[in-house]
Order: structure tokens, then C-alpha cells, then sequence
């Protein structure tokens, strides 16, 4: 039925199967249509937000998606400005899953904020000493460059690329990419950054504030680390997963192990110098904050085991098996190593966000936790949904993996 | 100890004696109904009730019969200082459309609701948990009349915008609108108080101009037991506490064991 | 030419659409237009902008009177503030005057007009009916009464302060008609009444020159709870921390819970509840031990202190040789759980201070309390000679109201008239009480049927606020016919088949005769803040009106065209007094200061019209006086002296004791003692004929500031300042020691049932360390059934499993200690 507008040379599901396929992320986004509807209608009311969990579930998946979306900015960074033409096979699905991942996030800022129609105030009042002016400025021009990289993929759609105008445009824009790239490249680095340093300049919360240089803040740097260690890893699972669906290999080795390498350096680079920011603020701005390391966990279910857990389990063992070769090359270990590291870059927004609001810091105020309602759980699904629906018609429609034809000839 | 409020021509602070307050939270129901805080039918969820003016009940964790209670009434700080020697409060320096801000003139930090797009970003980053969201729209139910008791000085509130004390800003307004019909430049002492210090029932709360040195304020902030909430993490706020009560003192401020020190010597 | 439309086409159209609309200014304006119209939703209510005025008045929520001055824009009240220029609270007022507006704006909380039950009793359904009707349906019944030769069966339940004209008139109407049975709701004022009446032989109640004193020992008062007129307790607590008082006042609170008051104190003693009568005469016991007592005062000024004799010749005991006789620090410790050592240094300070008070009245003073305890400790005021000088318990004069007319009764009235009170009040079983409720309750509920036919609530919601394990409740459920006067949806008045409700405090005149415990007499008057709201009238009004239409013999008692001039007629008495102030001026000498020293007061005003005409603007009259008083010639009582053995009690004895055995008369009033004892303070262990080990802990009560527990509604703005750990959804929380907890494997916030003998409430838990160990601690306020969802179903009222027997010679109810247990739910 909808053979036409598969690209050649490769086998696709019946369109039954593909339609059932999308059922469950079908409903994700039902589910999320709902939440969003009840907390655009209703009001914030709906979620298990609070004036302690000002920041809660949506801005741990926004940060989630966006340090794991980071794939997108240096995957490019590295083919089209460093010149690593084998990621040229993986490139695609990178850009995918970078434009899925922002659009989410800026679609879930739109519900998370309480006025989101006069969500522009952000821009035409610019406070520009705000983290976050830099932050919205920058996803917001990102989303755009992401768009752009996104637009040659679809024109390369068998159907569109017959209209010769728009093979002509598509073709065009192929060959400035680098120049997007390298745009995508800043403007991500800044964001990323600026999330890291929205938290490093709460100056008068001692669990999150930090030094830094100049205006930035360490966690402006350790967050950008982060992201693109743990970006790279976020690619690969997406691949790997889409692998294991549709039953075929879709990238070259040569690919992902080179993503895996570099994730690797990356990543034991951030948590060298994550450690050393850690000993830091242990031993300069909590105590001069009249306090010790334990006073942060004396209650509530946010206990040491999240630094045991961000720092060693998530961190350290990770960088350690993408670093040896044999272990990278291992499938098995390849994937674990990587839903590690994704989990510690989780773990550590979540710190960031939710611990860091749940600590107290007038001596005679108390923790508290948080638990999400079904509302905020819909809205962070849907953003699931929405990935998988939209890589899954990218999949069917698009040439997205170049090497699938020779990897996977069809028998005829 | 750092008391210097140098910057702008008026600094208005609040000086709250600690052995004075009784507790009664008249302050919290005053400022309420000055400004117009919605009350919902449900104010026990203290994650989403809002109270500009909020009491904090500490006990000296002795066990009976030497237990004692006291109390932190806690309005907005006004911070003079974001943590880092910025003279920029810690909220105002985070907020992304410019939708609270510390005037320099009178010290008073602002928030001016139909600007703030509900990012919450200044809650996070205040350490005095002073500001509050509008979870939902103001509780006022149709024939029940509520509405009747709203104050045309201060705007009701939209929900999906943070609102917090603003040291009842319309009451300088008011101030200096009649100052200046007397041809006068300048309010006395007095003429400008909050709604918070002219009800508390065992005057326990001093309002006034921290610059000038004829104010009361100004001389009860020079006491030894004088001090500030969370005092170490430099945000030099303009409302100070006093307590002759160590115990209390502590309560203000973290300390490493050994750090805090108690008043020994009282001067003047 | 045409155009045929291709798909192709039709999307170039389309494309090209979006993209010109963008280079119009539609979106960038309508982006903006929405932005606008979020800064202006139509439910946001916009409150309308007018003319700035301010109404001055005074807060008549509780019997404290505080001066308010009210901001109004144009015709809507929008702030309630304490008025600088008032002698009683200089600008302070208490959190629940400070949310009044609330209880005037509120339209669910109120009776929008006159209205007839129509649904069961307690369901709220009411139907709206004229003033006529309603004003006819009561007047027949009563008039119906009086043909049947009944009108005692006629009764009245009136909260308002005894000596307030509207309780004067309510009590008037009973007797023209021809009942006995006006019953005010007893409270701490009447219990002061009759201390002054037995020790001082005054029956004004004892005042305290609290601002003046300089060692303050409340036995159980919640001087930050509500005590007195808070308003004034409130301030005097702010001098006492301020120069130059700061560190030379020291108050001490005795209580067995860690209260505000108690922690704000300079000392805390903690004392099992309801020993304070035994803790007082320990305390007499050192003074009198250590011969720290005022010798000229006790030898030349008082009765009993020393022995005596009787008439006949017989040794009597008097109180120096029963305290040091019974009252041992050894053993009022062991009764009280301190340790000797605290009482003897406490009652060294006490004594050696300049100006030492001690003043009773438990929590804010709105229930009854034990009378030998509030005597027992008024004899600490004497034994220290601190009667009537500065800074001491003062013998006040009435205050100089003029009295009404006497009532003359027709026939109909006298026959109601020679029948006895139903609740004994001023028999020989209660010679000094002047209303019993809880024996009002006791007499329908025992009988087989009402003997009250009509009864009519005034000012006090008695269905929640009586202590009495809801019995008054049952017993509403026994009369046939009840009327409500109240301006709010209370639990009393849902039960009753007739509403006649009143203007609100902020919508009528009316007076607030000497706040209790002020030390020189004030009266207070309020005006409309604002035009009535509803179809209310003003109570006194409605009964002037029935009061006329029960015909010539009941009208004639009531010659007044309306309330106000029964308020001037009554005022005209202070202007005959002479000497008093209509004028506050802010920064004037603080009127206590005026007590100090007497200093020439000059009137503002040339006649009595003239001064009416002040009250009426300003609110307030009121006399400073001199504390300073000679001995000679102040007590009133049969021996001319103040009685530490009250004649006045062996008199009642030896009366009811004619024609009954003596033992008979005390077990009916359920006194222990028999000796002469009786007629002195003593301590007696209350018996509460239950089995402690089915119920081994007690349950104690406890009042807030920040919760009104009367019968007013609370204003919703309080809930904001209560913690979560005193109400939490719909949950009140009982405050256990954490040993206590332990014991019984119980923890932070689980929620438990609190059993006694009477019933069950549920709460959850709060450890607290400043709880006693064995007490289980309730606050007042919550566990309304009745108002609207802010305060309906919040809590559990302690009352309503309050369980004891009657405090003996005064027949008040014990309240402050029930034996409970705790069930974990």
C-alpha cells in the first residue's frame, strides 16, 4: 500500500504489522494528549509539583533528553568538522534522535511552565544574567539547526526526491551541513552548559551551588562532558535497539565502536574532573556553608547510595569497560556499559534537580520527597511515544541508515 | 558581622524580635488579607499553601520538662545579594523574563505578576522557600461572596505565577502619594510600615529605613543579638532577628560542631 | 480561463498561505493579544477601585474588645487594622479579629435572612420566610406558653459576656415574660465573679494589673492562647520583653504542656493538670513557713487566715494551719509530680518579688474552671498583700451603668417566676453559681419529657463548644422548639426549627462592658462598619419588637423604640460616675500607666448627649484610675474583710444544713472535705468513678490563638498558620510524649482513636517532647459538622468525649482531664 514510498533496496513490515507497531506509542501520546490537556486546562494543580518541587519529573526528562539528545551536536561536530567519515553511516539516526529529543523537551517546558502563552516573555524580556534565558535562547535556535539537519533526511524520501526542486534544495543543503554543524555545535555546547549552570549559580543552595570561571559556573563544563560522553552512548542504544526490532544490522561496527571510543575518553575525562569538583565543593563551599557532607542525606528516601550509584556504579565502571577494547567489541557489554552511563547522566539531573530541592537549607525546615502523578508520568511518556513514532516512520520512510541496502541485500 | 546596606538611598528592613513573638501568627493573617492571598479550602498542604508571611516552629529538642517552643516568622528576605558579592538578590538574578527585580532605591525586591511566565526558577533558587506559586486560580467560588473582601491596592493573582511579600510595596506608594500632597519628599519614620509589623499584637516586628540612622531599625541591628537568617550564604538579607535565646540563634545558620558562638559579652 | 485544482496546486496554495500569513502582522498581534488576555482572565477578580475611608470600631469576637479601625473602599470593607488610638490594644489585634472580614463576606458561613427548618434537624434545609412570619411564629409560641400557664418553659442559652447589655436584655425579655431560666454560658469571668464574691465580697470579677506587676505566675492561663482581652495580654507581653521592663519581668507559667505561653515564659513548671489548687497552698505553705507573707494585711485586713473563734465559743481552723498542716512541699510535690526544691524557691520568688500577681482562669479563659483553685490562688495575691496596689489583683468597682427599669411581672409572669431554676443554679446544692447548662442538659435529658418548650440561643453555639461529651446535643434533640438568633450556619443553629439571624459584629452597635481582667473600667461600643448585608436584625431589636407584641404587660419592660436607646439609657450611668475619657490619643500616657500614678482625667465632653455622641464616634469610654487603694473599708464581705475562710460559704452550709444533714448538703455538692476546710481553698482529688486501667492515660484539651474554639467560625485566613502537624487534610492531631508513643507502639502520625467513657474522636499523632508523659493532648477549634468546606469536617472536637464530674461547690463541669486510651486505627 505504502511501497511507494519506501526507499529502494530495502525490505519493510506490511503496513498492518507497522500500524499495530505504533499502537502502544500511539497511546503513550494519548496519554500524554490527556495529561497535557488537564494541566493546560486545569492548571499545574495536576501534577505532585510543589513551591519545595518547583523543578520535578519534566525538568529531570527534559535535562535526561536533552544531555542524551547531545549525540546529535557532537556526532556531527565529529563527521562534518573533524572529518570522521565512518560516522557518516550513523549519522542520520543521530540527528533523529537530537531532534526528537529537543523537541520533546521544549514541548514538555511548554506544559511545565504556569504561563506557557506568554512563554515569549522569555526572549522580549531577556534577563540576561539568567541561566535559563541562555538556555531557552539557545534550544530554541538549536531546535532550529536541528530542523534544518533533519529536512535533507526527509527530502530524501523516494517520493520527494523525484520532485527536482526539492532534490535540488536537499541537495544544497547537503553540502552547507557543515556550516549547521558547526552552528549546532556552539549553540549546544552554550545550552548544555547553561543547564549545568543554572544549578551551579543557585549559589544560596549549598548542594547545588559551585565555583567556576568567569561566569560560568564547574557545572556548566561538567554538564557539557556529560552530555556529549553520554550522547554518543544514547545513539548507540537507539541503534542498537532498532538493530534488534527490525532484526538486521544497520550501522557498520567500525561506526558505533568509533562513537564508543570516544564516549569513553569523554567519560572518564567527566569523572576525573567530576570527582575533583565533588572533593571541591566538599571541601569549600559545604563547609563554609556551616555544613558536612552528611547533613544532605540525614533523611528521606535520597540516601548516599545516589552518589555511590552516579559516582562508581554509573560513572566509573562504565568509562572503565568502554575503554578496553575487547569489552567495547562485546555486545553484551557494549549495551551495559552504555545503559550505564545513561542511567549515571540521568541520575546525576535528577540529584541536581530533585535531591537539591528535597534538602532543606534553613537548619530548622524539614526534607521532603516527591512522587510523580499519572498527569506528569503522561507527559514524560509521550515524549517516549512521540521518539519512537517518529524514528519508526523516519525508519520505514526515510533512508536513514545508509549502509542498510549493502548490509542487508534483498534476495529478490 | 556585616551590616552595611550601603547601596541606594533607602533600605527598608525589618528587624522581628524572637523574644517577643508569641507565635500567634496575626503577622500571617494580616498579610494575607492585605494582599490578597487566596485562601483555599485545604491550607494544610504546606507544599502549595501560600503564606508571603510564614511562621516556622522550632523546639530546642530538649526532652520534657525542658522542652521550649519558639518561632521564625519569615517574610520575604530581600536579599541584597545573590551568595557571590553580586548586589542582585539570589531569585532575581535567575529569573528569565526580568519578572522580579530589586530596586535600588528602596532595597525592596518586586515581582510583577502579568510579567512572570511561571518557570519557578526563582523558587529553586531561593533558600528561604519565600516565594510561592499559584498552583491553581484564587479560591473565590461564585456567590460566595469572597471577592467582596479584595483589596483594590494589590492585584489577585492569575494561576501560573509566582508571588511572594513584597514589604506591602503599595503601602510606600501610599506613603509617599500623601507625602507628597503635603508637599513633602521624604515619609517619616512610621508612615511607611508593612501590614505584618502594624498588626502584630506584641509590636515584635520594626519596620523602617536601614540607611537611616535616626530609625529604629537601623539601632536594634547593632544588638549583639542581632543576626539573620542563613547568614553565611551572603545573601545579605534586609530582615533581621534578634534572640537573647542561644539556642534560637543557632537555629538561624548552619554551624560545624564547635563554629557557633555564643554572646558573652553584651555591649552598650 | 480556469483554474483546475490539483492536489498540487492546492498545497503550493497552502505553503504559500502559512508563509504570507507570517509577513502579516495577524500572528505577531495575536500572539501578543492572547499573552494580554492571560494577564487579564475574567475569573481573576478585579477588585473595583473607589474612595479610600476608614471606619473605627471594636472587635466583638470574643469578650476582649480590641479597638479596630476598618479600611473601607467606597461601601466594601477590605481591611480589618488595630486602632492606634485605643487605650486597650495600641494597634495590635489578634488573628482572628484580624480575619473578621471573612465572617461578614463570607455568604455560605451566614443566614442570609429569616428562616423555618424544613429538613430534619442538623440537615441544614431551611426555607426562607418574611420577618413577620417568623417574628409571629415566635410570638405565638411564647404568648401560647404564658396562657398555659407555663412560661418557664420558656429558656434562653446566651453567650454573651454577662455584663453586656445585649445579655442584660435577653434575661430581662425571660423575666417579663416570666421564666427563670436565662442560663449565660459559663466561663472564666463568672468563676473570677464568684471569688470576688466570697474572698472580696464584690462580685465584680478580681482585675489584674498585669502591665504594672513585675513577677507573673499564671496557673494555666493561656496568656499567649487568648487569655483575658488578648489584646491587651498581647501587648503587655511585648512591654515586658521591651525597655525598660526587658529582664526585670518575669512571668511563670505553670502547665503541664509545652504551650506557647509556657515556652515564651521565663520558667515553665510543669504540673499534673489539675492540681494547681494543691500547687497554690504549697506555695502558701513556704510563704507562710518562711513568714515571707504580708503580716499587715493577713492580722489587720483578712478573715480566717489565723484560727478563730466562733461565735460559740469554738477553736476554728483558719488557713495558715491547714496549709502548714496539709500542704507540705513533700507532699504537694508528690501530688503535683514537681520536686519540693521547685516549690519552695518558687514560692520564695514569688513572695520576695516587688509586685507579684497570680492569676487563674484555664486556657483563654472561655470555659469554666474550679472554683476553690481559682480562691486557693487568689489567696496568693493576699498572702502577699497585693491587693489593690500597683501591679497587683485589683477590687474593681462595678462598672457604672445605669440599671434598666425594674421588670414588673403581670400574673401570667409571676407564676413562671416562683417556679425554681431547672439547672439548681443558686439553690442550696450550687449557692453561688449563677448558670448551670450543664445541669440545664442533665434536667431534660433525665426527664421524660422537656421541661423547656422553647428555647432560644443567643451569641454561643453550645451544640459545639460545651465540654460535655454532647449531651446539651442529645438534649436540643428533646425540645420542641428551638431558636436560633445567630448570624452564622453554626451546629446549634442547624438543629434549631427557627432562624432569626443577627447583623454581624461589623454591621451593628453594640457593647463590650469592661474587657475582662483590665485593670480600670472601659466600656466599649461598635457601630455598622457597613450596611447589613442580609435581611438580619439586630437581636435586640427583635426583642424589643416580640417583647411589644406579647402584649402590654411584657412590652411595657421594654419602653425603648430600639436597641441603641437601651445602649444610651444603660450609658448614662457613666456620665452621672463622672471622670470618664471618650478620647485615646495615639503616644498619650498608656492608660495602665495612668493606674500608677492617679493622675486628673478631664473629661472631652460638656453633657451627656455630648459624650453619647463621642462613645457612639469613637467607641470607648473609660476611666483611669488609681491602683492605690486603702484597705479600710474595700471588702464587702460579712466580716468587712477579705476572707481567706469564707463566711459567706459556711453561711450557704449551715443554711441547706436545716433541713438536711450537713454530710448530705457537701455530698450533694460534691464536696470531700467536711471540716473547715470546706470553706477554704483545698485540694481535692476529683473523683471520676472510672476504671483507670481500661483507660490509663488522660486526655487534655488545649486552646489556640490562631483557632477560634468559641462560637464564632474561624476565619479561614487561620488555617495558613496552623502546621501540618496540628491538621492535616481532614485529620486533627492529639500531641503524646514520645515516651508515652513508645509505650504503646505507637508512632509519628498514625492515626489512632482517643476512647473515654463518653465516646470516641479520631486523630493522628504528634510526638511532641512537650507533651506529659501520660497525656494526650486535644486542641479546641476543630471538628465542625456545621459552616462551609473551609472549616466543616476538619478535625476532631475534644468536647465531644469530655467526661468527668462537677467541680465541687460551683456544679461547673471538670473539662481538663477525661481517662482515655488510645486504639490504633
Amino acid at each position: 500500500m505504502d511501497s511507494p514510498l519506501i526507499p529502494e533496496g530495502v525490505k519493510r513490515c506490511s503496513p498492518k504489522l507497522f500500524f499495530l507497531w505504533t499502537l502502544p506509542w500511539l497511546g503513550l501520546l494519548a496519554w500524554g494528549g490527556i495529561s497535557a490537556f488537564l494541566c493546560l486546562y486545569k492548571g499545574l494543580n495536576q501534577t505532585n509539583m510543589s513551591n519545595i518541587f518547583a523543578f520535578a519529573l519534566w525538568i529531570v526528562f527534559d535535562l535526561a533528553v536533552i544531555a542524551l539528545g547531545a549525540g546529535a551536536f557532537f556526532t556531527g561536530f565529529l563527521t562534518y568538522i573533524i572529518g570522521k567519515g565512518e560516522l557518516k553511516n550513523i549519522i542520520n539516526a543521530a540527528v533523529i534522535i537530537g531532534f526528537i529529543c529537543y523537541s520533546g523537551a521544549v514541548a514538555m517546558l511548554g506544559i511545565d511552565i504556569g504561563q506557557p502563552i506568554r512563554g515569549w516573555f522569555i526572549f522580549w524580556h531577556a534577563n540576561v544574567h539568567s541561566m535559563l534565558v541562555e538556555v531557552s535562547f539557545c534550544i530554541t535556535c538549536y531546535l532550529m539547526v536541528l530542523g534544518i539537519e533533519f529536512i535533507p533526511i526527509i527530502l530524501e524520501n523516494r517520493q520527494l526526491d523525484k520532485v527536482p526542486e526539492l532534490h535540488f534544495f536537499g541537495h544544497n543543503l547537503h553540502e552547507i551541513m557543515a556550516v549547521f554543524a558547526a552552528t549546532g555545535t556552539f549553540l549546544s555546547f552554550f545550552h548544555q552548559g547553561s543547564l549545568g549552570g543554572m544549578y551551579g549559580v543557585m549559589y544560596a543552595r549549598p548542594f547545588a551551588a559551585r565555583g567556576g570561571f568567569y561566569v560560568w559556573p564547574w557545572t556548566f563544563f561538567l554538564f557539557i562532558l556529560s552530555a556529549i560522553a553520554a550522547g554518543p552512548c544514547f545513539t548507540i542504544l537507539c541503534t542498537k535497539l532498532a538493530e534488534k526490532i527490525t532484526r538486521k544490522k544497520l550501522v557498520p561496527d567500525r561506526a558505533v565502536q568509533t562513537l564508543a571510543k570516544i564516549s569513553a575518553w569523554l567519560l572518564a575525562s567527566y569523572m576525573v574532573l567530576k570527582i575533583a569538583d565533588t572533593l571541591g565543593w566538599l571541601y569549600g563551599i559545604v563547609p563554609k556553608a556551616g555544613l558536612q557532607f552528611m547533613d544532605f542525606y540525614r533523611e528521606g528516601p535520597y540516601g548516599v547510595w545516589l552518589v555511590v550509584a552516579e559516582l562508581l556504579i554509573c560513572g566509573i565502571v562504565p568509562a572503565i569497560i568502554l575503554m578496553i577494547p575487547k569489552a567495547r567489541e562485546h555486545g553484551g557489554w557494549l549495551i551495559t556499559a552504555c545503559l550505564l552511563t545513561c542511567t549515571g547522566i540521568v541520575l546525576n539531573r535528577f540529584v541536581f534537580i530533585v535531591v537539591n530541592l528535597a534538602i532543606p537549607v534553613m537548619p530548622f525546615d524539614r526534607f521532603w520527597s516527591y512522587l510523580p502523578t499519572w498527569q506528569e508520568w503522561g507527559i514524560g511518556m509521550a515524549v517516549v511515544g512521540y521518539g519512537f513514532l517518529l524514528f519508526s516512520l523516519a525508519y520505514r520512510y526515510l533512508p536513514v541508515f545508509p549502509m542498510e541496502k549493502n548490509l542487508n541485500p534483498v534476495s529478490e | 558581622m556585616e551590616k552595611e546596606h550601603g547601596h541606594g538611598k533607602h533600605q527598608y528592613g525589618m528587624v522581628i524580635d524572637l523574644d517577643k513573638c508569641t507565635g500567634c501568627g496575626t503577622c500571617m493573617t494580616a498579610c494575607a488579607a492585605e494582599n490578597n492571598v487566596s485562601v483555599r479550602p485545604d491550607e494544610s498542604d504546606k507544599q502549595r499553601s501560600i503564606a508571603w508571611m510564614q511562621l516556622f516552629k522550632i523546639t530546642n529538642g530538649k526532652e520534657f520538662p525542658h522542652t521550649e517552643v519558639s518561632y521564625f516568622p519569615r517574610p520575604c528576605m530581600h536579599c541584597n545579594e545573590n551568595g557571590r558579592g553580586h548586589h542582585v538578590s539570589p531569585c532575581v538574578s535567575v529569573c528569565p523574563p526580568t519578572a522580579t527585580q530589586l530596586d535600588l532605591d528602596t532595597g525592596i525586591v518586586s515581582q510583577i505578576y502579568t510579567r512572570c511566565i511561571g518557570c519557578r526558577y526563582c523558587q529553586a533558587a531561593c533558600p528561604y522557600k519565600a516565594r510561592y506559586f499559584n498552583w491553581w486560580d484564587g479560591y473565590f467560588p461564585k456567590g460566595k461572596g469572597l471577592e467582596r473582601y479584595l483589596s483594590p491596592e494589590v492585584s489577585p493573582r492569575m494561576r501560573g505565577v509566582v508571588e511572594k511579600c513584597t514589604f506591602c510595596h503599595h503601602r510606600l506608594m501610599r506613603a509617599k502619594t500623601k507625602a507628597y500632597a503635603e508637599g513633602r519628599r521624604e515619609i517619616e519614620e512610621g508612615e511607611y510600615i508593612t501590614a505584618c509589623a502594624e498588626a502584630c499584637p506584641a509590636q515584635a516586628i520594626t519596620f523602617g529605613d536601614l540607611n537611616n540612622p535616626k530609625h529604629k531599625v537601623s539601632q536594634l541591628i547593632k544588638s549583639p543579638y542581632a543576626f539573620r537568617l542563613l547568614e553565611r550564604l551572603n545573601t545579605k538579607p534586609k530582615v533581621y532577628y534578634l534572640s537573647t535565646k542561644d539556642w534560637v540563634r543557632k537555629m538561624a545558620d548552619n554551624y560545624l560542631p564547635g563554629e557557633f558562638k555564643p554572646v558573652t559579652k553584651i555591649g552598650g | 480561463m480556469s483554474i483546475e485544482i490539483t492536489r498540487r496546486n492546492f498545497i503550493q496554495f497552502l505553503v504559500g498561505c502559512v508563509a504570507g500569513i507570517h509577513a502579516t502582522p495577524l500572528p505577531w498581534k495575536l500572539t501578543d493579544d492572547i499573552a494580554i488576555w492571560t494577564q487579564n482572565w475574567p475569573w481573576v477578580p478585579v477588585p473595583p477601585v473607589g474612595e479610600f475611608t476608614h471606619v473605627n470600631s471594636v472587635c466583638r469576637l470574643c469578650p476582649g474588645g480590641c479597638g479596630i479601625k476598618v479600611r473601607k473602599v467606597d461601601e466594601r470593607a477590605v481591611k480589618i487594622e488595630g486602632r492606634t488610638d485605643y487605650p486597650l490594644n495600641p494597634g495590635g489585634i489578634c488573628p482572628v479579629g484580624m480575619g473578621g472580614l471573612q465572617l461578614l463576606y463570607d455568604e455560605t458561613l451566614r443566614f442570609p435572612g429569616p428562616m423555618k427548618r424544613v429538613g430534619p434537624r442538623g440537615a441544614g434545609e431551611f426555607a426562607n420566610i418574611s420577618w413577620e412570619e417568623a417574628l409571629k411564629l415566635l410570638n405565638d409560641r411564647i404568648a401560647r406558653l404564658r396562657k398555659e400557664g407555663r412560661p418557664q418553659a420558656l429558656a434562653a442559652v446566651d453567650g454573651n459576656p454577662r455584663r453586656s447589655t445585649m445579655s442584660v436584655m435577653v434575661e430581662r425579655l425571660l423575666r417579663a415574660v416570666g421564666s427563670r431560666n436565662y442560663l449565660n454560658i459559663p466561663g472564666a469571668e463568672d468563676l473570677s465573679s464568684m471569688v470576688g464574691e466570697l474572698m472580696q465580697g464584690t462580685e465584680a470579677p478580681v482585675a489584674f494589673d498585669l502591665e504594672n506587676a513585675d513577677y507573673i505566675l499564671s496557673f494555666g492561663c493561656g496568656l499567649l492562647e487568648g487569655w483575658g482581652a488578648p489584646g491587651r495580654v498581647l501587648n503587655a507581653w511585648g512591654l515586658w520583653r521591651s525597655e525598660p521592663f526587658k529582664g526585670k519581668v518575669r512571668v511563670v507559667q505553670i502547665e503541664s504542656r509545652a504551650s506557647n505561653t509556657a515556652s515564651k515564659a521565663d520558667q515553665w513548671v510543669p504540673i499534673k493538670p489539675g492540681t494547681e489548687t494543691a500547687l497554690a497552698l504549697g506555695l502558701a505553705h513556704v510563704i507562710i513557713k518562711e513568714r515571707l507573707h504580708d503580716t499587715r494585711f493577713v492580722n489587720d485586713y483578712a478573715f480566717g487566715f489565723n484560727n478563730w473563734r466562733s461565735g460559740y465559743g469554738k477553736e476554728r481552723m483558719g488557713f495558715k494551719e491547714m496549709v502548714l498542716k496539709q500542704y507540705s512541699p513533700m507532699r504537694v510535690a508528690y501530688v503535683t509530680g514537681l520536686n519540693p526544691d521547685q516549690i519552695v524557691s518558687l514560692a520564695k520568688e514569688f513572695a520576695r518579688a516587688k509586685a507579684p500577681v497570680a492569676i487563674f482562669g484555664k486556657g483563654k479563659g472561655n470555659l469554666s474552671g474550679s472554683l476553690y483553685e481559682a480562691m486557693a490562688v487568689h489567696s496568693l495575691n493576699a498572702l502577699v498583700g497585693n491587693i489593690n496596689r500597683p501591679g497587683g489583683a485589683l477590687v474593681p468597682e462595678p462598672l457604672p451603668l445605669s440599671s434598666l427599669p425594674e421588670v414588673i411581672p403581670d400574673d401570667a409572669a409571676r407564676r413562671g417566676l416562683e417556679q425554681g431554676r431547672l439547672d439548681q443554679a443558686g439553690s442550696w446544692r450550687y449557692p453561688f453559681t449563677r448558670s448551670l447548662v450543664n445541669n440545664l442538659t442533665e434536667a431534660i435529658l433525665s426527664a421524660s419529657e422537656s421541661p423547656v418548650d422553647t428555647l432560644l440561643i443567643f451569641s454561643s453555639n453550645p451544640a459545639y463548644t460545651l465540654p460535655d461529651g454532647g449531651a446539651f446535643r442529645k438534649a436540643l434533640g428533646k425540645i420542641p422548639f428551638l431558636v436560633s438568633f445567630s448570624p452564622f450556619r453554626d451546629e446549634t443553629a442547624l438543629m434549631c426549627d427557627l432562624i432569626l439571624p443577627d447583623h454581624t459584629y461589623l454591621e451593628k452597635m453594640d457593647d463590650v462592658a469592661w474587657p475582662p481582667g483590665l485593670q480600670y473600667p472601659l466600656y466599649g461600643v461598635s457601630r455598622p462598619v457597613v450596611d447589613p448585608l442580609y435581611n438580619t436584625k439586630h437581636a435586640g431589636d427583635v426583642i424589643i419588637h416580640l417583647a411589644k407584641g406579647l402584649g402590654q404587660a411584657v412590652g411595657s419592660a421594654f419602653p425603648w423604640k430600639n436597641y441603641e436607646e437601651v445602649l444610651k439609657a444603660r450609658a448614662k450611668g457613666l456620665y452621672e460616675a463622672g471622670g470618664g475619657l471618650t478620647r485615646f490619643e495615639e503616644g498619650q500616657t498608656p492608660a495602665w500607666k495612668m493606674v500608677n500614678k492617679a493622675s486628673g482625667s478631664r473629661p472631652g465632653y460638656k453633657s451627656f448627649d455630648d459624650m453619647w455622641k463621642q462613645i457612639k464616634g469613637g467607641g470607648l469610654w473609660y476611666k483611669p484610675s488609681p491602683a492605690e487603694r486603702n484597705w479600710e473599708g474595700l471588702f464587702k464581705t460579712p466580716t468587712g474583710k477579705f476572707e481567706f475562710f469564707s463566711s459567706r460559704i459556711e453561711l450557704a452550709f449551715s443554711r441547706a444544713a436545716e433541713k438536711r444533714p450537713l454530710q448530705a448538703v457537701l455530698k450533694s455538692m460534691g464536696v470531700q472535705q467536711t471540716g473547715d476546710e470546706a470553706c477554704m481553698p483545698h485540694y481535692e482529688e476529683p473523683r471520676l468513678n472510672v476504671d483507670r486501667s481500661a483507660f490509663p492515660l488522660q486526655m487534655v484539651p488545649y486552646e489556640m490563638i490562631n483557632l477560634a474554639s468559641d462560637w464564632i467560625p474561624n476565619p479561614p485566613y487561620l488555617y495558613k498558620s496552623l502546621f501540618d502537624t496540628q491538621l492535616l487534610k481532614d485529620d486533627s492531631f492529639a500531641e503524646i510524649n514520645p515516651k508515652t508513643a513508645a509505650k504503646y507502639g505507637l508512632k509519628q502520625g498514625d492515626l489512632v482513636m482517643v476512647k473515654s467513657p463518653k465516646g470516641e474522636v479520631r486523630v493522628r499523632l504528634n510526638l511532641f517532647e512537650g507533651a506529659m508523659p501520660g497525656m494526650v493532648y486535644l486542641p479546641m477549634g476543630f471538628g465542625h459538622t456545621a459552616y462551609d468546606e473551609f472549616l466543616r469536617g476538619k478535625g476532631a472536637n475534644p468536647n465531644d468525649i469530655v467526661h468527668g464530674p462537677k467541680d465541687p461547690l460551683s456544679g461547673y463541669p471538670i473539662w481538663w482531664i477525661t481517662p482515655v486510651k488510645l486504639v490504633k486505627v
